[in-house]
């Protein structure tokens, strides 16, 4: 669920390029949106508390963590876990459990949560405690694929992708190595 | 045009899956003038559906109907619910398949003289060797249009392959070249030549790549002797009070039941399903399943032995840019027992696209390391080992005994521990994977353990003597003479090499000899 900032609906697959993001997290008429006002990018996620979101957002960037990625796309891997929660009441009770654990166990201060502890060593030594448990298995089962499978991640990674449409590699660099 | 066959129809040969066994089988005795009807649990999916893209064309392609694992192979671990990796659609795996082509080496026919007894292991020489298998190579590889053979040039040499031969060439090996590959490197009989698109395992979108998907199966209808049945699974085979098998009962599109009459059925769904229905098909006459009065039947269970190594370099590679498979190093397929281990292993290409190679480069991986790899992607070149393994009787698929399917049939359990001689090759190739990788100056080296099985072999083997087998040298049970085997499970063992070249010739052997029994008036 994406839309503008102002009114308007945002494409499902439109937006953002480079750059680093300033992703906020906001609670509008109650549903939280995580949005990247200068890209006018925003993903509705009704069924997370801000909190909740901003902690999933920074857990998937702990387990996958690329400097080159901008939270927007972190954001849209979660999405699909969040339209799975918004469905299941089970996912969403597991979700909300494992999120209260991850705070506990990365000393998150009293108010605050385990997205606000900078410590990247603390956040990683809370995820070691609970790996291999079903809120772990469940968040990077649902995200890993949605991170890495983003048209807009891979010229990233330097993966160009399709190419029947281009006549494929034959002309295009599929012997083009001269290093060795 | 495709013919149109009666239900009650007695004089068909029904055959059970249109894959690399099936439609090979389909159309050369469609060819010969046979009747026959394909009875496809997948789709019909045309070229045109095809898109570069991993993730939907796993969805679209791979058999994904509950099975369970169980066995110390990793793969019950890293992928309990999709422990094999086949498809189901109209052209079975032969629509993923990366199409390295190659030819079984003579000792592999006879392992049980060559390697010896062996431990825990079933070894069993085939009852056919590479003399009598060679002219029917030579007409797979002539049909499949196997680059390297008939005059047919290899095809070019891709940055992943210059990486391997660079790094094979500083280990001191002289077996390493582009694969001979069922990939036209010119156009060849009505098909284009390949244009190094890459995704050749997300299906073919020039037709380069064989396939019995628009290779055989239209050419077997366009005799008017083959109808084929696609999203129809057959669920049980039956027979009559003589032991001859008599219909086969499946499940149509809309889930209905029915039963089409038969001369003779061939099972071809891969050596998961293959031996799970004639285990399904279990009677008064035969009580642990059709066939099965030897007891071999789901046993043996092979997947050759992998493991797949990546290494990262300081300069690009682009690993995904051309045909997927189409370098080896053959240098380690050879019979040597001082390397510790019996039979011999392969170096393949194995490249894979982003989303592919982050859901597999570590499984269950997470953190700063992985992801300095997955940083380094376009940098990064992998080799597949793929090696014989050993047959073992406690290797096997069995039915489950509670879970079923949607049509109420038991769903495969596959079992497999992993035999010491496995684990000693799969070690070797890690260690020579990553000396290649490392002479030639990688970065950084990952072994990736194996993946869901791509090769399935063995469940219903072949033998000389009824006692030891399934099926004979001709993939024809021995307990009921109008049933035939006619994919990967008839293997006894599975060689060094990728088995569907061997598939295609065992078959087209095989609808020879159920041509000249038939003209016999034997079945
Ligand atoms: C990613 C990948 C890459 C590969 N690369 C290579 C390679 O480079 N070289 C090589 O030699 N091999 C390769 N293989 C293996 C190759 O694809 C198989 O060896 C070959 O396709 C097996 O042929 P088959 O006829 O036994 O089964 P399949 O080709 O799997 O066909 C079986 C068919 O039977 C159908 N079926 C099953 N059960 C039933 C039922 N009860 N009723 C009706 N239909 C049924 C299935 O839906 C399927 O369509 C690869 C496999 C994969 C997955
Ligand atoms: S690389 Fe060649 S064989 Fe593979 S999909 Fe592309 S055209 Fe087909």
């Amino acid at each position: 669920m994406k839309r503008t900032l102002e009114s308007g609906q945002v494409t499902r697959r439109g937006f953002l390029v480079g750059g680093a993001a300033t992703i906020v997290t906001v609670a509008v008429s109650g549903v939280t949106l995580l949005a990247d006002p200068a890209r006018n990018w925003a993903v509705e996620l009704p069924s997370f508390t801000p909190d909740q979101a901003r902690v999933l957002l920074q857990f998937v960037r702990d387990l996958f963590p690329h400097a080159r990625l901008v939270e927007t796309f972190y954001a849209e891997a979660i999405a699909p876990l969040h339209d799975e929660a918004a469905k299941d009441p089970a996912t969403r009770e597991l979700l909300a459990s494992g999120i209260a654990q991850l705070n506990t166990l990365a000393h998150a201060p009293a108010g605050k949560s385990y997205a606000d502890v900078t410590d990247e060593k603390a956040r990683v030594a809370a995820i070691r405690q609970i790996e291999g448990g079903a809120f772990f298995a469940k968040v990077y089962g649902a995200t890993l694929t949605p991170l890495y499978n983003q048209r807009k991640v891979w010229p990233l990674f330097g993966y160009e992708g399709p190419s029947s449409a281009l006549g494929g590699y034959l002309h295009r660099g599929f012997n083009d190595l001269d290093w060795l | 045009m495709p013919a149109k066959f009666d239900h009650n129809d007695s004089s068909v040969v029904v055959i059970i899956g249109s894959g690399a066994g099936g439609g090979t089988l389909a159309h050369e005795l469609a060819r010969k003038g046979i009747s026959v009807v394909v009875l496809e649990a997948g789709k019909r999916v045309e070229m045109t559906e095809f898109q570069n893209d991993e993730v939907a064309m796993f969805a679209l392609f791979t058999w994904q109907d509950p099975r369970t694992a169980t066995g110390s192979w990793s793969v019950a671990k890293t992928s309990p619910d999709l422990p094999v990796w086949t498809c189901k659609l109209v052209g079975g795996t032969t629509v993923h398949w990366g199409a390295c082509a190659l030819r079984f080496q003579d000792h592999e026919f006879k392992p049980r003289t060559r390697y010896g007894a062996i431990a825990g292991a079933n070894l069993m020489d085939w009852p056919v060797d590479l003399k009598e298998m060679e002219p029917y190579y030579d007409r797979a590889e002539d049909m499949m249009g196997v680059t390297g053979t008939h005059g047919i040039p290899p095809l070019p040499v891709s940055n992943h392959g210059k990486v391997l031969f660079a790094g094979a060439k500083k280990l001191g090996y002289t077996k390493y070249q582009v694969t001979n590959m069922a990939i036209n490197s010119l156009p060849r009989d009505g098909r284009a030549s390949c244009q190094q698109t890459g995704f050749c395992v997300q299906g073919c979108t020039f037709g380069a790549k064989w396939s019995t998907l628009y290779v055989d199966i239209p050419r077997a209808e366009a005799t008017g002797k083959a109808e084929i049945r696609p999203e129809c699974q057959a669920l049980r085979i039956e027979h009559d009070a003589s032991g001859k098998v008599t219909a086969v009962v499946y499940a149509d599109r809309t889930g209905a039941l029915q039963r089409q009459k038969a001369r003779i059925v061939a099972v071809a769904g891969n050596a998961i399903e293959s031996p799970r229905l004639l285990l399904n098909s279990s009677s008064s006459l035969f009580p642990h399943g059709l066939a099965n009065s030897s007891g071999q039947v789901g046993r043996n269970y092979m997947r050759h032995t992998t493991g797949a190594v990546f290494a990262v370099f300081e300069k690009p590679v682009h690993m995904y840019r051309g045909t997927a498979q189409s370098g080896i190093v053959m240098d380690e397929a050879r019979l040597d027992t001082r390397r510790g281990f019996v039979g011999g292993y392969q170096m393949e290409l194995l490249p894979q696209g982003l989303p592919s190679f982050a859901q597999t480069i570590i499984p269950g991986g997470w953190g700063r390391d992985r992801a300095w790899i997955l940083d380094h992607y376009a940098n990064a070149a992998g080799l597949w080992v793929i090696g014989e393994d050993m047959p073992r009787e406690t290797n096997r698929i069995t039915l489950h005994p509670e879970k079923k399917d949607r049509f109420g049939m038991p769903i495969p359990n596959i079992h497999s521990d992993d035999h010491p001689n496995d684990v000693a090759m799969r070690n070797h190739g890690y260690q020579q994977g990553e000396s290649l990788y490392k002479s030639i100056g990688a970065l950084k080296t990952v072994r990736v353990s194996p993946y869901p099985s791509t090769h399935n072999m063995g469940t219903n083997r072949m033998s000389e003597k009824p006692r030891d087998g399934v099926v004979n040298q001709f993939g024809q049970a021995h307990d009921v003479k109008n049933l035939f085997v006619s994919d990967g499970s008839q293997f006894p063992s599975s060689g060094g090499e990728n088995p569907t070249l061997t598939i295609v010739a065992l078959t087209l052997r095989q609808a020879e000899y159920i041509a000249d029994q038939m003209a016999r008036g034997e079945i």
